[in-house]
């Protein structure tokens, strides 16, 4: 047995034994990264006769590569521009600021026959809770020609954490960062987004690590 | 007669590696049914390396007018290409209704496009790798992207 026999020999062995020794710390790096794997999950349901159900699944990081590839109309490198004039005049920004730096607790509730509005902000979330029941006396007043129509309650609940609203409006004016807004959400954990529930739909927004829905 | 063997086992061994370095990306399967009379019956199965071939023998010219129609769409399928070989078993889309279904997977590392309605079905299965190789393709051939 030769000279370089022998030293490929040595070589062999301190890279089998480097393989063995990085082999767990590279699975659980592994391991580690399919469990960050966040999906965001749309699923409507629609109560109509034709039973439409409508399932998206998406993995954050395929939208975080995606979104800044597709230039058209307002979007752009996954800022979307917004018109001023649509904001009535409305200053999001301050108003968002404005939420942000101010304690937790509720900012608007109303109460009416009509409608209940809860804006609140608790533990880094923001909350708004919407109900209407405007549709609730229409069908009140067809109820009495036909029984049993459903009440026409809408409900709308949004949670959505303050980094990503932050990240939201991060950009410059008239400008909303979906892409910060994305990475936001990535780092943000399981979390039900939006639900909306009336009579005839439910819609619910929310993110996980499956990649497949409920 | 040895010379008869050697030269078939030769002839053998090409032809198990061009099979496998034809089939190495796996097969793109195109089946399209209309179910109403005299509808259309379209089933294609062929090598996705035919696809991958094919791009590079194309004339150039060709080419660069297909990159060209396709230029705004090329780094959004660029970044989904590459994207879904990340995810070789997920659903993307599934739409169902009393009369339409509509389904986008990938399976074992093939984007699968489902679509079943009462007037036609449409199966397309490619696998992830072929549509990587196509948006480079045009995009080599499209410069300035």
């Amino acid at each position: 047995m030769g000279h370089c026999h022998r030293e490929f020999l040595r070589f062999a062995s301190v890279l089998a034994f480097a393989a063995v020794s990085l082999a767990p710390a590279a699975l659980l790096a592994q391991t580690s990264t399919a469990k960050t794997d966040q999906w965001i999950h749309v699923r409507v349901e629609s109560k109509d006769n034709k039973g439409e159900v409508v399932r998206v699944n998406v993995p954050i990081e395929m939208a975080e590569k995606v979104l800044p590839a597709i230039n058209k109309d307002g979007l752009h490198n996954g800022k979307v521009r917004i018109d001023s004039a649509h904001m009535e005049d409305v200053d999001v920004r301050a108003l968002l600021d404005a939420i942000r730096t101010s304690k937790d607790g509720e900012y608007v509730t109303v109460q009416s026959n009509e409608n209940d509005v809860r804006v609140a902000k608790s533990g880094g979330y923001l909350y708004i809770h919407v109900t209407d029941r405007s549709g609730e006396k229409h069908s009140d007043a067809k109820a009495s020609t036909a029984k049993g129509t459903p009440a026409k309650e809408e409900k709308v609940e949004i949670k959505v954490p303050m980094k990503v609203v932050d990240a939201l409006f991060s950009a410059g004016k008239d400008e909303l960062d979906v892409l910060a807004a994305l990475r936001a959400l990535a780092a943000t954990g399981d979390i039900e987004l939006v639900t909306v529930k009336d009579s005839e739909n439910t819609v619910r927004v929310w993110i996980d690590s499956k990649n497949v829905a409920d | 007669m040895l010379m008869i063997a050697k030269v078939a086992l030769g002839l053998g061994a090409t032809l198990a590696l061009a099979t496998a370095y034809t089939f190495h990306e796996g097969v793109i399967r195109v089946d399209v049914d209309e179910s109403r009379q005299g509808g259309s019956h379209v089933h294609l199965w062929f090598p996705a390396t035919t696809v991958s071939a094919g791009l590079r023998l194309a004339p150039k010219h060709y080419l660069s007018h297909a990159a060209e129609q396709a230029r705004p769409y090329l780094p959004v399928l660029r970044e989904v290409a590459k994207e879904l070989q990340k995810y070789p078993n997920a659903e993307f889309v599934d739409v169902t209704d009393s009369r339409d279904h509509v389904h986008i997977a990938m399976v074992n590392g093939k984007l699968h496009v489902d679509a079943v309605s009462d007037s036609e079905d449409v199966h397309i299965v490619i696998p992830a790798e072929t549509l990587g190789d196509v948006a480079a393709r045009l995009e080599d051939a499209a410069p300035g992207i």
